[in-house]
């Protein structure tokens, strides 16, 4: 369709072509001008998408944060800051804040701990090496909230459960509260995201790693450095702008985090693993506390856009240091 | 590191191992399938003893799977579809044209991208609810639109590298903007649009917030939904819920093997984007 509207622009433009000079030049300059516009009718669409799913609600949130509004009345009276003071005094909610700091720093660096030797590893030449790299980067491609599900029968605190049950007949110890307990139950929620996103990790780790050349290797080797050494010093500064990368993406995506709680754990017991998210959904929209719910995600944007931006200004400064 | 041989056993021994025990979760739920609820419990992670097919069908007939099968598919497709069209147009416009509002326009959409879904979840669950889109499938593609933001990045990193004296020959032959768009540079970026799709495809395939929030009826359940659903129902049935778990992860699993390629390219072009 739109490569018909095409053609008979350029038909009506050679149509009239054989008009004095001037009018040539005002054609030319008038094609000019509707090609322009043409162009520009391509944004229409990424510019409604923009204002009506970015624009719009972000300024109502912010909007809604300074007022009362349960979400259903016409009355929205201004309260001012109340609603931002109150986000650490409920205790959902400051519980919700606190769990999702300790579950992004928490996976990000042991997933960066995890990821980068076994990225060196992955990259050697050993037996099956296709087959290990396969199997670790395989659970990234489910659902996460599909392996959430599935870990909640594994880590069932139950004696029934697979973990419980095998811990016993292998050492005979009574049932573990993987979940029902706060602290373990943090541990596990953490622990799963780690396996979860670990082999991922890796293999991005991997794809910056073979484009570091060999011959940088076979100089140290034959400078007599050791391959401690040469980690220290050849991979891993090299690997400096993959790190920026990967850390970026745990770090958000671990302060986006909601799916693996909601599902392993419901974000219990109590509220040991509610998470902002969870917190703003059942806050806002369940209990119809929007003001309070508005002013926790305009929070949530401010620390997110806060670590994206220091996250890249250490990066670079790092980065200028080493290299 | 990379240059030692001998070592290469030892290495194979300890890899095979660990990747044993990072993939046992899947071997656990697969040897359920085949299992009764007492096998399963009493041996959990023996192989099955025979052939026990009943959880299939206990599954198939207690859980609507086919129904939500069919639910992620057409949301999956049209909202992949829409994305990449969006993005790619917005892309081809602002490299088209190399104005002062087409530079401010994209660090605007950068700083959209930047914006959590979840600062504009309670307006947009208010505003779907103005235009009765809650519990609608295309609610949700209207949703997962704002993924085109994602692509139009992607997308315009490759397209820059379209020859513009493609371009400028298709002008001066008389093709108009839209037929360059349509003729000319839509096939030259596939790459990059196949790359994007594997990408947005497992996203919205396996994105379980967006339904949890904005579908309430069963029979509109996307698979992930479906499964989160079907938990209390099999509370007891251990095997059954696995059954359901893998029936569930085998259209994923064929995706991953057919498109691996792309998705650890997308993967490394994807980050280095961010």
């Amino acid at each position: 369709m739109s490569v018909n509207v095409a053609t008979t622009g350029v038909a009506r433009r050679h149509s009239a072509g054989d008009a004095g000079e001037r009018g040539r030049r005002e054609r030319f300059r008038d094609g000019r001008w509707r090609e322009a516009t043409a162009n520009q009718l391509f944004l229409v669409p990424v510019a409604a998408v923009f204002v009506v799913l970015f624009a719009i609600p972000l300024g109502r949130s912010i909007y809604y944060s300074f007022t009362d509004f349960d979400g259903y009345s016409n009355e929205k009276n201004f309260v001012g800051l109340r609603n931002y003071g109150r986000i650490f005094s409920d205790s959902a909610m400051s519980a919700g804040l606190s769990f999702t700091l300790l579950f992004a720093v928490g996976t990000t660096l042991l997933v960066t701990m995890i990821a980068i030797p076994l990225a060196v590893v992955l990259d050697q030449k050993f037996f099956g090496r296709n087959v290990v790299r396969a199997v670790f980067f395989f659970p990234a491609i489910p659902s996460i909230a599909l392996l959430g599900l599935v870990w909640t029968f594994i880590l069932s605190p139950l004696a029934s459960g697979v973990l419980n049950s095998t811990l016993d007949a292998l050492f005979g110890v009574g049932p573990v509260p993987w979940l029902s307990d706060s602290t373990l139950a943090r541990a596990s929620t953490i622990f799963v995201g780690v396996w979860a996103q670990a082999g991922w990790h890796a293999i991005l780790y991997l794809a910056y790693l073979q484009s570091i050349p060999g011959d940088y290797y076979e100089a140290a080797t034959i400078d007599g450095a050791s391959s401690r050494q040469q980690f220290f010093r050849i991979t891993l500064p090299l690997l400096m702008p993959a790190m920026t990368v990967s850390q970026l993406l745990l770090l958000t995506g671990g302060l986006k985090v909601f799916d693996l709680p909601f599902t392993l754990t419901g974000g219990g017991p109590g509220y040991s693993t509610h998470t902002i998210t969870q917190a703003i959904i059942q806050g806002g929209l369940a209990q119809g506390r929007f003001g309070e719910g508005s002013a926790l995600a305009v929070v949530f944007m401010l620390v997110v856009l806060a670590v994206i931006l220091g996250q890249l200004a250490v990066a670079r400064r790092l980065e200028r240091r080493v290299l | 590191m990379r240059h030692r041989k001998h070592g290469s056993l030892v290495t194979s021994v300890v890899m095979i191992a660990l990747a044993c025990v990072v993939g046992l979760p899947f071997y656990y739920i697969v040897v359920n399938t085949l299992k009764t609820q007492e096998q399963a419990a009493s041996s959990p992670l023996a192989p099955p003893s025979e052939l026990y097919l009943d959880n299939f069908s206990t599954v198939f007939d207690s859980v609507p799977v086919l129904d939500s099968f069919a639910n992620t598919v057409y949301v999956t497709a049209l909202s992949v579809v829409l994305m990449l069209l969006i993005g790619s147009m917005a892309a081809y416009a602002i490299i088209m044209r190399r104005s002062r509002f087409n530079r401010w326009f994209s660090v605007l959409l950068l700083l959209a991208f930047m914006v959590p879904f979840q600062t504009t979840l309670l307006p947009l669950y208010e505003m779907m609810a103005d235009v009765q889109l809650i519990d609608s499938l295309n609610g949700l593609v209207v949703l997962y639109s704002a993924g085109s933001i994602f692509c139009y990045f992607l997308i315009q990193g490759y397209m820059k590298t379209v020859p513009h004296e493609i371009i400028e020959a298709a002008r001066i032959d008389g093709c108009g903007p839209f037929g360059i768009y349509w003729r000319i540079v839509l096939p030259l970026i596939r790459p990059i649009l196949v790359t994007v799709g594997v990408f947005q495809v497992m996203w919205v395939w396996n994105d379980f917030i967006t339904p949890n929030v904005f579908i309430t009826s069963p029979e509109k359940a996307t698979l992930v939904l479906q499964v989160y659903s079907a938990v209390g129902q099999f509370s007891v049935d251990w095997p059954a819920f696995m059954t359901l778990s893998v029936v569930v992860l085998i259209p994923m699993v064929i995706f991953f093997l057919t498109m691996q390629r792309h998705i650890v390219k997308g993967l490394v072009s994807g980050s280095v984007k961010s």
